[in-house]
């Protein structure tokens, strides 16, 4: 697979929009405009969904807990999430990404891999493609998006990083190398802050560091990520732009308003997490063999439980059961709660994702007598 | 309960019976084979409470004691294949075991009571008629493709059986396709006016493995809940699918107007090798008619591609449409004549497929959506 030489060279694109739910909001909302936007819930235990440019400034980041942002930013201006609107305009770049390719992958709702080696729309090059992208996207959603334009998923993911906002980067074949070179490594995609931590003991803080280091050494210390880790030391990723991903897992969690201290609070707590994820089950059309329950202490200490069963689950009342007696093993409580969630993961498609709705030939268009 | 038996009788009565027999079985008798020795006559049931199949062996010498037993079926059905072609088996039957030997080898094999054994119950017959059984093959090899697995609508997961005074019709489908097959020789019904029943998909493909002998007779016996068919040595017995099967009448499109005649041979070859570089799980392809000409196209998400072109006999508008490349290859490996016609109306409906020669069959395929 990496003896790819004779390959032609790929041309990727990622198309990232600039904090997506908060320019929206902004862009619907005219006082919000120039103004420090925080989408999440303010409650107590709320956090931060995205956070606009403004209040990026005053250190404010997604995944923040609410409390914290407006500490850093008094001014914040927390908005409730309209997820249907962004989903529609998800659905409307997409469709100006159909124009230019077929191969696409949404990573989420507000990014995506193109792959546009076949110029579908005969532009004559991946860069001005990738201008004409964000240009489409301004003139008809209001909103702007970054783009990073490469020869491999890895890189154009940083380079989509690299001018943000509205912005634009490219990392042509031959600079591919060098750049990872000076690259910090937790700007790597798929190294978070533990692989980062892990790999600062081990002395590697940039990718010439990473690519100093032997396969076995990589897989001794990255177990599955290190092929990985170690090609895209070296610029190389040969990963495909593949419009057919499917989902890994389907689940929920829920921070309780107030901590939760008694076993029958617990209990009645997990029903209402069990009904809806198997919504979310049933709306994916997925079934899957493993179920885990998370369940994290007033201390933030948290812990897994985990079942994997020989076979899918496919009734709500086997799912609720295992559920049930994973939380069993974890009774009597010990300390209070502040979340718990609960994952079905080991899933098996029974239909695919709606990213792959996007290409036809991936996609289960079959149609059906009707009758 | 002794008796002797040819190995090669034996095993091919017994591949049959056995194949009712469920590898996993909710009762445990139901891993075995019942055996019932009279006189010179030995009799083999497997059942898994849905189907029944009795297999009828007369013996060379009669037997000595007649007498009744269940033996595991998979294992006396390993043991015997496993002997050497021609050899004589010995059966006798001591207190709970069953003796068998064969020249220089013996088994030992466990037993149940044969009185615990299951029969599949009859309901009486309101309709019978003897068909030959070639003809009753031809209507399941020509469909039974086409019959739906572990749908939830469990109507398809089986063979719809049409009879009128005169006509006996097949149908299957599994809501994406249909394959119907009408006998072309008129029978003779006994029973009052016409009936429709289901039968269940195990039924069906475990009754065309009886059918090995095209000229000789098999009678059918078909109930308000059971359907009987017998041939000489067995008799197959089914419970029917309780529901209603879907009116595929409906789904039968009207007047097609763009019309694709070719050879069967070259078609199947160009779907053959377009098949391999389609989507594996949806095994799409995209069908471009111009005319006179057939372009078959197939991607996959690696993005490696495949395209035939073959020459046919078009003259239609020009025309794109995408089709599960299986179903197309499971119709045109059944049809027989040197030419196919394939009829469509639009990129959204569902396409006719035929022989130019023969009529008794009829194929609908629903495309996909390019």
């Amino acid at each position: 697979m990496i003896n790819n030489d004779d390959s032609p060279i790929r041309k990727i694109i990622h198309v990232d929009m600039d904090a997506f739910f908060a320019s929206v909001e902004q862009r619907d909302n005219p006082a919000l405009r120039d103004q420090p936007v925080a989408v999440g819930g303010s409650a107590e235990r709320g956090v931060v969904a995205a956070a606009s440019y403004e209040a990026r400034q005053f250190g404010v980041r997604s995944a923040m807990p609410s409390v914290t942002a407006a500490r850093r930013c008094p001014s914040l201006i927390f908005v409730s999430p309209r997820f249907e609107v962004y989903r529609a305009v998800s659905q409307q770049i997409r469709e100006i990404f159909s124009r230019y390719s077929d191969l696409l992958e949404p990573l989420s709702l507000d990014e995506a891999y193109l792959d546009v080696t076949e110029d579908k729309s005969q532009v004559g090059s991946a860069i001005r493609t990738a201008e004409k992208i964000r240009s489409a996207i301004l003139e008809e959603t209001g909103l702007t998006a970054s783009a990073g334009v490469s020869y491999n998923k890895f890189l154009a993911k940083i380079a989509s990083d690299q001018n943000k906002p509205d912005g634009i980067f490219v990392i042509r074949p031959h600079e591919g190398a060098a750049f990872v070179t000076s690259l910090p490594v937790r700007r790597f995609y798929g190294v978070g802050p533990k692989t980062a931590e892990r790999m600062d003991r081990l002395g590697i803080h940039r990718g010439a560091d990473l690519r100093a280091k032997t396969m076995n050494f990589m897989i001794e210390h990255f177990g599955k990520s290190a092929g990985y880790l170690y090609y895209a030391a070296r610029g190389i990723d040969q990963r495909l732009v593949r419009s057919d991903r499917i989902r890994k897992s389907v689940g929920r969690e829920r921070t309780f308003g107030e901590n939760l201290s008694t076993d029958t609070a617990l209990g009645a707590a997990l029903e209402d997490i069990i009904e809806s994820v198997w919504d979310r089950i049933e709306h994916n059309k997925v079934s899957g063999r493993t179920i885990t329950l998370k369940v994290k202490y007033a201390d933030f200490r948290q812990i897994t439980r985990s079942r994997s069963c020989e076979q899918c689950l496919t009734n709500k009342s086997q799912f609720g059961a295992t559920a049930r007696a994973l939380l069993a093993q974890l009774l009597p409580v010990s300390m209070d709660v502040r979340l718990m969630g609960l994952t079905l993961s080991s899933l098996s498609a029974v239909e695919p994702s709606r990213a792959s709705r996007m290409v036809n030939y991936s996609v289960n268009s079959q149609r059906n007598f009707d009758f | 309960m002794k008796f002797s038996i040819s190995r090669d009788s034996l095993v091919r009565s017994l591949n049959l019976v056995a194949g009712v027999v469920e590898r996993r079985q909710t009762l445990p008798i139901l891993a075995n084979v019942l055996l019932v020795l009279k006189e010179d006559w030995l009799s083999l049931t497997g059942t898994d409470l849905e189907v029944e199949l009795v297999g009828r062996i007369q013996l060379a010498v009669a037997g000595e004691e007649s007498g009744e037993v269940t033996v595991p079926a998979r294992k006396l059905l390993d043991i015997c294949k496993s002997l050497p072609e021609g050899s004589e088996v010995k059966f006798s039957v001591k207190e709970s075991k069953v003796a068998v030997r064969s020249g220089s080898s013996r088994f030992t094999l466990s037993t149940l009571p044969a009185r615990e054994f299951p029969n599949v119950e009859n309901s009486i017959g309101t309709h019978q008629l003897t068909i030959k059984q070639g003809q009753l093959k031809r209507l399941i090899d020509r469909t039974g493709f086409a019959m739906a697995q572990q749908d939830v609508r469990y109507y398809l997961n089986g063979m719809l059986w049409e009879l009128d005074s005169k006509q006996l019709r097949v149908v299957a489908t599994d809501g994406h396709r249909l394959a119907m097959c009408t006998l072309k020789e008129k029978i003779n019904v006994t029973g009052e006016g016409g009936v429709q029943v289901i039968l269940p998909r195990k039924g069906v493909l475990e009754l065309v493995r009886l059918l090995t002998d095209d000229e000789a007779d098999i009678q059918i016996n078909i109930g308000s809940n059971h359907i009987r068919a017998a041939t000489g040595e067995y008799t197959f017995t089914s419970k029917l699918v309780d529901g209603k099967f879907p009116d595929y009448g409906k789904v039968v499109p009207r007047s097609p107007n763009n019309i694709l005649k070719g050879s069967r041979q070259s078609l199947r070859q160009a779907f053959t090798r377009t098949a391999i570089l389609s989507n594996e799980k949806f095994r799409g392809v995209r069908l471009k008619l111009t005319e006179n000409t057939l372009d078959i196209v197939a991607n996959n998400p690696e993005q490696e591609e495949a395209e035939e072109t073959v020459s046919i006999d078009y003259s239609g508008e020009a025309l794109e449409i995408g089709f599960n490349v299986s179903y197309l290859l499971d119709v045109l490996g059944v049809l027989s004549g040197d030419q196919i016609k394939l009829s469509l109306a639009d990129p959204n409906s569902s396409a006719l497929l035929e022989e130019s020669e023969e009529d008794d069959s009829l194929y609908v395929v629903m495309p996909m959506r390019l």
